[in-house]
């Protein structure tokens, strides 16, 4: 019995590996090789033109602008880092949320035109993401289809969406009269940032385009919930039909344990996408107004694209490489998704 | 439609002896329709939200550009025109449409393989290493790409590909997103299948063919869709990689030049003709494969 | 069964390999000069940017640029087809989506090509990098080029890129609106904002103005300021001259006499003076496309920018054609430049587009063919580029956010101008 284990393990073993190693292979030649090569640019100067060959090492220098030496490099880094916080929090639970939903509703096997709703709820991930900003735009204007709704609640006046850089925390303490930062807040400061700047909030316009791509985003989710639920046998589908209490305890005790490897797959995906923020930015914004939707990655395009320092452009990437992997270890930590 | 199939069903485990409690029982029939009616009408307003942008895409696409400044978020154009589909007849748009669909297939083809093998590995087989493998998967889809731009147009040179298909291809499908979709899914296949199969003493392939990839059918089903969109909308891949040869470009690059004809203005009729052309393949291979998505197919995968 | 793509994968695979190993480091041989862009590395991957090198005919050679509308691309095809059947050489024209970054991936590939597009904001970086070719000596007749224009093509004293044509800033206004409140077109400080005031109505605001640096600096140039000195040595943004325009500026937005885009629900101040809201505005050469296309109605008229305390200011924006510092074949690099920016090529292409010819001998004829643009082509005269030295995006992105704020009444002025002057210290090194 032993020896017909071991036999198992070796063959998986053999198996194993050779199941990889044709991913493997290019994914080294495709992205790792050229991610070693990024890192290499990170510890020098380069202006992005010459063969890279021709720049010259300059250490960690790179790193220490963005991080220890006060200057508008580290005072934008730290604002792109701020920024994009706030878009993850934001983002992540809720397109996570939304998208599970949608993937059970339109799982229902009682549901007539499920076809319909299932291409309907995943047209906006189709949809040319210029067509989706140009109607986002339309429907965000000072006298668009948003500020008609809100206006009675808000009791405000045509708020000005698209190019507004006050916190919508800030906006929150000003409601209660606070309009000035107290001056602990004030006063101290963390990379260049001081402590009332770190808790502004999402400005207003970032605050739209964390809607926007909530909305695009929902579609691609929910279909990779759609196909984890397909996984679930029958017998547990039909437990989670809804229908009051005895139908929620199902769900969480029986649909949601089995969808955990997918909802880490979610969550983690949302998360490094998130991190990552650029398409919109750069269609939208770009950065703007007042460096509020600056993100890390717009801040790469920025550094090496636009500024002639890949040196920084890279360096940006490592540092946001780093804060990816950490957080996804926490996260991981979090759902633990072994334990199904 | 699929309840014989239960009894065959893998997975007992942790399915409740209860599960059969008949469903809305108990509640008045008025409330039972009222609530349908409720349910619908909330489906029905998402849907709308949902599809709006679209529509209102197909009707730009027929306005002029005097009106979509009078009149932007109008479904039906006062005054139809075909100006922006004439314009886009000047393009080489089957040319680029042929190279999309290339690359597009031979992408997706060699995405299902590669990351449903690599995915299954690392769900399932125990391999030194494994840990590791995986580690390496998820760190680099944590590299933005924009900064891998350079770097890589800098590798196909070396390799002699660029300006060439298999430079626009290959890159492509290695894809790590489609290896932790596949493993997170086949991690969620209940193990008793295959146990079985192994005993009767089935190779590693074999079990993983005949056994796994049929009921990892909805998994696949969710990557050829999310592959096909992805490798049809690329943009800064085929940007970067064939630059020199303009009968390479695909859909999304060729139709990224019509961006710059409006001037300071964006030419939104123009835009919109080409973003729904390019659309409609994905909204085809979306609608074909999504009707696959029935309760039970991944059980009726063991009858096979 | 799936093995035959299962076999095509492997294959392709296998290929890659063979060609990875054989391909070295990658480092290395970056510093090779560029492959021509016709054969030699690119012959391995199969599919080859163009026809024979070195044929006896003669040279082939690739043209980038920037896409812009149909018809102007399709213009300077046809020039380029006229070169290619004069002198036997083959130009392949492409136009790049995306166009800075596909041009700077090219160069950093060390695969760049012959002749290209080259912006004025954009030729600091290459001319710093190293991978431009001078000019001197290449271009016939090079006096005849506004001299403004040239300086804009020109990084430490060397001149790289022959300006191809180029668009200023003016003052463009709505005729009727002027004639009905009784005023002639501004051309002081104190006439535009009384315009302004008495454009100003319930339903439009008199000036709609970008808040952005290539706008608002017109205003600081008229009033003597600068945000470095001519030399680039050092930071002068945070002086009276410019506390004064900024001041001037912020004055009209305070007022309500002007207005942003975005504040009258327009995606950028041309559609808003197209849509009416704003009587006024200051834009550039685009405007007379835009106008004829979206806005066929609408009677507009352009003037200059009125002349602040120091005189008249204004920008010019221009793009020139560069060549390769270590192109395959410069000979005949420079030759298809000096076809495209000789007198006939570019009166040809500009005379059916607003955008000027940047020869003066030629700016009469153009007039002739774009009656009563005169008030752009003036601003040659005095215009100042839109340029700085590499590295200094980063101020500039500090200066236009601090206007943004300006314009929107939460920024101090002192305030803007002392936080760009520190990120523009550290560039300069001052």
């Amino acid at each position: 019995m032993n020896a017909v284990r071991r036999r198992l393990q070796t063959s998986e073993a053999i198996a194993g590996w050779a199941f990889v190693t044709p991913v493997l292979i290019g994914l080294v030649v495709f992205l790792i090789v050229p991610i070693l090569m990024a890192l290499w640019i990170s510890f020098r100067d380069w202006n992005g033109f010459t063969p890279p060959g021709q720049s010259t090492f300059v250490g960690v220098d790179n790193y220490r602008a963005l991080l220890l030496e006060q200057g508008v490099k580290r005072f934008d880094f730290a604002l792109a880092i701020r920024n994009n916080l706030y878009y993850v929090l934001g983002v992540v639970p809720t397109q996570t949320a939304i998208a599970f939903l949608l993937a059970v509703v339109v799982n229902q096997k009682f549901l007539r035109g499920k076809s319909f709703f299932r291409t309907a709820y995943y047209f906006p991930s189709i949809t040319s993401s210029i067509a989706i900003s140009l109607i986002f735009i339309f429907l965000f204007q000072r006298t668009g289809a948003i500020n008609f709704l809100l206006n009675p609640i808000l009791a405000s006046d045509n708020m000005n969406w698209l190019e507004n850089a006050n916190g919508v925390f800030h906006n929150l303490f000003s409601v209660f009269g606070v309009t000035t930062p107290p001056t602990f807040l004030a006063e101290n400061s963390v990379m260049g940032l001081t402590l009332w700047q770190w808790i502004s909030g999402p400005s207003v316009t970032m605050y739209a385009i964390m809607i926007l791509a909530t909305w695009t985003t929902l579609g691609t989710l929910m279909l990779v919930f759609l196909a984890g639920l397909q996984g679930i046998p029958n017998e547990v589908d039909e437990a989670t039909m809804v229908d009051g209490a005895t139908a929620w305890q199902r769900f969480r005790h029986v649909t949601l344990p089995m969808m955990k490897p997918t909802l880490f797959f979610v969550l983690t995906i949302g998360l490094i996408g998130t991190w990552q923020v650029f398409d919109q930015i750069f269609a939208i914004s770009a950065g703007g107004p007042q460096k509020t939707t600056l993100t890390p990655a717009y801040l790469v395009y920025r550094e090496g694209f636009r500024g002639s320092s890949m040196g920084t452009a890279t360096a940006v990437a490592f540092i946001l490489f780093i804060i990816i992997i950490v957080l996804t270890l926490i996260q991981r930590r979090v759902v633990n998704p072994d334990e199904v | 439609m699929s309840t014989d199939i239960s009894t065959s069903s893998p997975q007992p485990a942790t399915a409740p002896a209860a599960a059969a409690a008949p469903v809305d029982a108990g509640q008045p029939t008025w409330k039972r329709i009222g609530k349908r009616i409720l349910g619908y009408a909330v489906l029905i307003l998402f849907a709308l939200a949902f599809i709006m942008p679209f529509a209102l895409a197909i009707a730009t696409s027929f306005k002029t550009r005097a009106e979509v400044q009078a009149n932007p978020l109008g479904l039906i154009p006062q005054q139809v025109t075909f100006e922006a589909y004439r314009a886009m007849a000047a393009v080489d748009l089957p040319r680029w449409a042929f190279n999309s669909a290339v690359v597009t297939t031979f992408v997706t083809l060699g995405r299902l393989f590669l990351d449903s093998l690599a995915g299954y590995a690392l769900a399932r087989l125990k391999f030194p290493g494994r840990a590791a493998v995986f580690a390496l998967v998820v760190g680099v889809l944590a590299v933005p790409g924009i900064v891998l731009a350079i770097p890589r147009f800098i590798v196909l040179g070396q390799l002699g590909l660029l300006n060439s298909y298999a430079g626009l291809i290959l890159p492509l499908a290695v894809d790590a997103f489609g290896i932790f979709l596949m493993k997170q899914f086949f991690e969620s296949i209940p193990k008793e299948m295959e146990e079985a199969a192994r005993m009767d003493g089935a190779t590693i392939f074999q079990t993983f063919w005949r056994i796994i990839l049929p009921l990892a059918a909805p998994g696949l089903i969710a990557l050829t869709i999310l592959s096909f969109q992805g490798s049809w909308n690329e943009f800064l891949h085929p940007l970067i990689a064939a630059p020199s040869d303009p009968s390479l470009r695909t859909l999304p690059v060729g139709l990224a030049l019509l961006r710059g004809a409006g001037g300071e203005q964006l030419d939104f009729p123009l835009l919109m003709a080409g973003s729904l052309l390019t659309t409609i393949p994905v909204a085809i291979i979306f609608f074909t494969f999504q009707r696959y998505f029935i309760s039970g197919v991944a059980a009726s995968g063991v009858k096979g | 069964m799936p093995s035959r793509w299962l076999f095509r994968i492997t294959a392709l695979i296998a290929a890659t390999l063979l060609a990875a190993c054989s391909g070295g480091s990658g480092f290395q041989e970056a510093d090779a000069p560029p492959a021509d862009e016709t054969g030699g590395e690119t012959a391995a991957g199969g599919e080859t940017a163009g026809g024979e090198t070195g044929a006896e005919g003669g040279q082939t050679l690739q043209l980038w640029g920037a896409a812009s509308s149909p018809a102007e691309d399709a213009a300077l095809q046809a020039i380029v087809d006229q070169y290619s059947e004069e002198t036997g050489n083959t130009v392949e024209l492409v136009f790049q989506p995306e166009y800075d970054t596909t041009l700077q991936t090219a160069f950093a590939g060390g695969q760049p090509p012959d002749v290209f597009y080259v912006g004025d904001l954009r030729l600091p970086d290459l001319a710093e990098a190293g991978v431009l070719a001078p000019a001197e000596g290449m271009i016939d007749d090079p006096d005849d080029f506004y001299p403004s224009l040239v300086e804009a093509m020109s990084y430490d004293g060397t001149w790289y890129a022959p300006p191809k044509d180029f668009s200023t800033l003016a003052l463009e206004y709505d005729v009727a609106a002027l004639s009905e409140a009784g005023i002639e077109p501004p051309t002081t400080w104190e006439e535009l904002a009384a315009a302004a005031e008495a454009l100003t109505t319930e339903d439009r605001v008199g000036l709609v103005l970008g808040a952005e640096y290539p706008r608002w600096g017109a205003f600081m140039f008229q009033n003597g300021g600068a945000v470095t000195d001519e030399e680039f040595t050092e930071m002068t943004v945070n002086s009276p001259e410019v506390t004064e325009a900024f001041e001037y500026l912020q004055g009209l937005y305070e007022q309500g006499y002007a207005a942003t885009a975005t504040e009258l629900d327009a995606g950028w101040p041309g559609e808003a003076f197209g849509q009416g809201k704003a009587a006024m505005t200051i834009e550039g050469n685009w405007m007379v496309g835009f106008m004829r296309d979206t806005f066929p109605d609408v009677e507009w008229a352009a003037a200059p920018l009125p002349e602040g305390p120091a005189g008249p200011g204004t920008f010019a924006f221009t793009v020139g054609y560069g060549v390769a510092a270590n192109a395959a074949n410069p000979d005949a690099s420079w030759d298809l430049v000096n076809y495209l920016v000789g007198p006939e090529a570019m009166l040809e292409y500009t005379s059916q587009f607003p955008v000027m010819p940047s020869r003066q001998s030629i700016a009469d004829d153009w007039l002739e063919a774009n009656e009563g643009l005169d008030p752009f082509l003036e601003g040659a005269d005095y215009a100042h580029a839109f340029q700085f030295v590499p590295g200094f995006q980063d101020a500039v992105d500090t200066l236009n956010d601090g206007i943004q704020g300006v314009a929107a009444g939460n920024r101090e002025i002192d305030q803007v101008l002392s936080s760009t002057e520190q990120a523009g210290q550290g560039v300069l090194g001052g």
